[in-house]
């Protein structure tokens, strides 16, 4: 397993960055934090645009930056492209030129500009000035141009944070299609959790300039839930790490049919349950439509299909709890499973539930934790509507 | 014109023309260190670099004929190593106007640095580009426009000036004499015919010039 080793400080007039994490460079790991918790800063430093810190960095075993032995590579030779939240593509060329900037930069070059074109759906604006591009074209241009500088960490600073929907929705197909395609390893900066949620393996969250929890998504979103009495306690001054998201549960199961017939696509939940959601939230043809080798080499591929997992997410406020089966209901998703805990968060109620091995957040008021007399290890039913499972943008 | 006064042109053209490229030279590093310098010591530099737009010619040329002069040590440094005096000579005006128009190339190039800022250069490193690489491939195509401005006011400006030049070059034909200098001996000797044609030459050279830049700067819409 290859490595990003972090110890360091960074003193600003009014701002502290602390870090000393070592982190596994698998597949897209996002970082999460407020605004000004440092996640830009963050970057800026592991490409070598911020220089004056106090300890080091280390990148596949190789010393990046070090103050104690003076040593530092600059950001051109660490073979580390960053996309801004801005995009920064240089006026004054256009954008093939802007492309080849890139590539013409690149010892040892393997990709073609060609196929980064195709695989970016940019071939209708390689004549067009950068000026005259949507924000969307744009992050999609920088995001090209990052790739063709071929480099061994790619950094994305909230690319998605000044587009649309629809923008967003095909930028984020893109990165994905592109580490699933080019193996490469990315540091994706964001402060929406869901759009973390759907593309990340793991996840680190910043407040104040440290690092407050690393791990697997699904982990780390579930720890964001607790109050901070069960969470690291290295904040100082924040009562709660709740108002960083909304509880959720987060999800990544098994498409068991695309479309059951009524409109509904199933997920495999454990052997014997399954959750529903309307068959138009499965992205199919969205995701990937083909696959480029690192040769170069085209193949097609079926996107999001059957037995692949589906990320999703469901907010704690949108289940309920039931102490018995409820026969007659129009809320078509029903599943049964056992309380392991249950915690006053405010005037609400925080209540794990384990189905299938699965733990499920759900939120209610005092009132009806005091009316349902619930408590730990209990059988309920949980209810919530196929319209609750969400995948990010719909 | 007379022929003394096509030489007295040529010697301007000459030395206006080697004062740019050497103000370019000098000018350039000095304008970008200063647009990313932080340090309070900055304004100090740029008010040297400024004094000459309100010092009066004579003021500066006084010191540079003081300077230039074999009993003081810059004059004294020339001399041992070209083995020629360097007041009054081609060289002293040449320097002279150098420092007289130094504001005039690297105003506008720092003001066009400190615009142009460092997130297209940020960008660029991380795509590989080294420091050189970012100045000739960002920086000079964005800043062109400030570039032309720059050469051609230190320029025009070299080619007006008098009297730091009569101060430390004097009045020699073919080293010293330049435009400016032979419209005043003209003058002086009452020859307004002759003055009427190096000046009126002079105003309409300046104000081609003028407006060639005020067009190369205008937003391409409006052209």
């Amino acid at each position: 397993m290859k490595y990003l080793k972090l110890n360091f400080t960074l003193n600003f007039d009014n701002f502290n960055i602390k870090i000393n994490q070592d982190l596994k460079l698998n597949g897209i790991t996002g970082i999460y934090g407020h605004s000004g918790s440092g996640k830009s800063t963050l970057l800026r430093i592991i490409s070598g645009l911020e220089k004056n810190i106090q300890g080091e960095v280390n990148f596949y075993n190789k010393c990046l930056s070090n103050n104690s032995t003076n040593h530092f590579i600059r950001p051109e030779n660490r073979q580390i492209s960053l996309v801004f939240q801005d995009s920064r593509l240089f006026p004054h060329l256009s954008v093939y030129e802007n492309l080849n900037f890139a590539a013409s930069r690149c010892k040892n070059s393997q990709l073609k500009i060609d196929d980064v074109i195709h695989l970016t759906n940019l071939n209708e604006l390689i004549n067009k000035s950068v000026t005259q591009l949507s924000s969307g074209q744009k992050q999609r241009v920088a995001l090209a141009r990052a790739i063709l500088s071929e480099p061994k960490l790619l950094l994305l600073d909230e690319p998605l944070s000044a587009l649309d929907q629809k923008s967003k929705k095909t930028l984020l197909a893109a990165i994905i299609k592109i580490q699933n395609q080019l193996n490469l390893p990315i540091l994706y900066v964001s402060h929406a959790l869901d759009e973390l949620q759907q593309i990340c393996d793991d996840i680190l969250v910043m407040s104040q300039g440290e690092i407050i929890n690393y791990g697997s998504i699904h982990h780390v979103i579930h720890q964001l839930n607790q109050p901070i009495d069960t969470l690291s306690k290295t904040l100082s001054g924040e009562e709660n790490h709740t108002h960083l998201s909304l509880q959720q549960t987060s999800l990544s199961l098994a498409i068991k049919t695309n479309d059951n017939g009524r409109n509904f696509a199933e997920l495999s939940l454990g052997d014997e349950q399954c959750i529903l959601l309307p068959k138009d939230r499965i992205p199919c043809g969205k995701v990937s439509d083909d696959i480029l080798t690192n040769e170069g080499n085209k193949k097609t591929n079926t996107s999001l299909k059957q037995s692949q997992n589906l990320r999703c997410f469901i907010l704690a406020q949108d289940i309920s709890i039931c102490l018995t089966e409820p026969l007659n209901s129009s809320i078509v998703n029903l599943l049964y499973g056992n309380i392991t805990d249950i915690k006053q968060i405010g005037h609400t109620v925080l209540v794990s539930v384990v189905c299938e091995k699965q733990i499920f957040f759900v939120n209610i008021s005092t009132y009806s934790q005091q009316k349902l007399s619930i408590i730990v290890n209990q059988k309920v039913y949980l209810q919530f509507k196929a319209s609750a499972v969400r995948t990010y943008l719909y | 014109m007379q022929s003394s006064d096509y030489l007295a042109l040529f010697t301007t053209l000459k030395m206006a023309g080697l004062t740019t490229v050497i103000l370019l030279i000098i000018g350039t590093p000095l304008a970008w260190f200063l647009s990313k310098m932080t340090h309070k010591f900055k304004v100090v530099i740029e008010a040297v670099i400024a004094l000459p737009l309100v010092l009066p010619p004579t003021v500066l040329g006084f010191y540079l004929l003081i300077a230039f002069s074999p009993q003081y040590l810059p004059g004294q440094l020339w001399q041992q190593v070209t083995g020629q005096q360097l007041a009054f000579s081609f060289s002293a005006i040449v320097i002279g106007s150098v420092l007289y128009s130094l504001p005039f190339v690297v105003q506008p190039l720092q003001k066009a640095f400190e615009q142009l800022g460092d997130s297209l250069l940020d960008a660029a490193a991380s795509l590989g580009a080294s420091r050189l690489d970012q100045f000739f491939s960002i920086v000079v195509p964005l800043t062109k426009s400030s570039f032309i401005t720059a050469a051609s006011l230190g320029f025009a400006h070299t080619v007006g000036e008098f009297g730091i030049i009569l101060m430390i070059g004097g009045n020699i034909p073919g080293e010293t004499r330049v435009l400016s200098i032979a419209l005043f001996d003209h003058v002086e000797a009452f020859n307004y015919a002759q003055a009427h044609i190096l000046a009126i030459s002079l105003l309409i050279a300046s104000m081609v010039l003028l407006s060639s830049i005020y067009l190369l700067n205008m937003p391409k819409k409006r052209r």
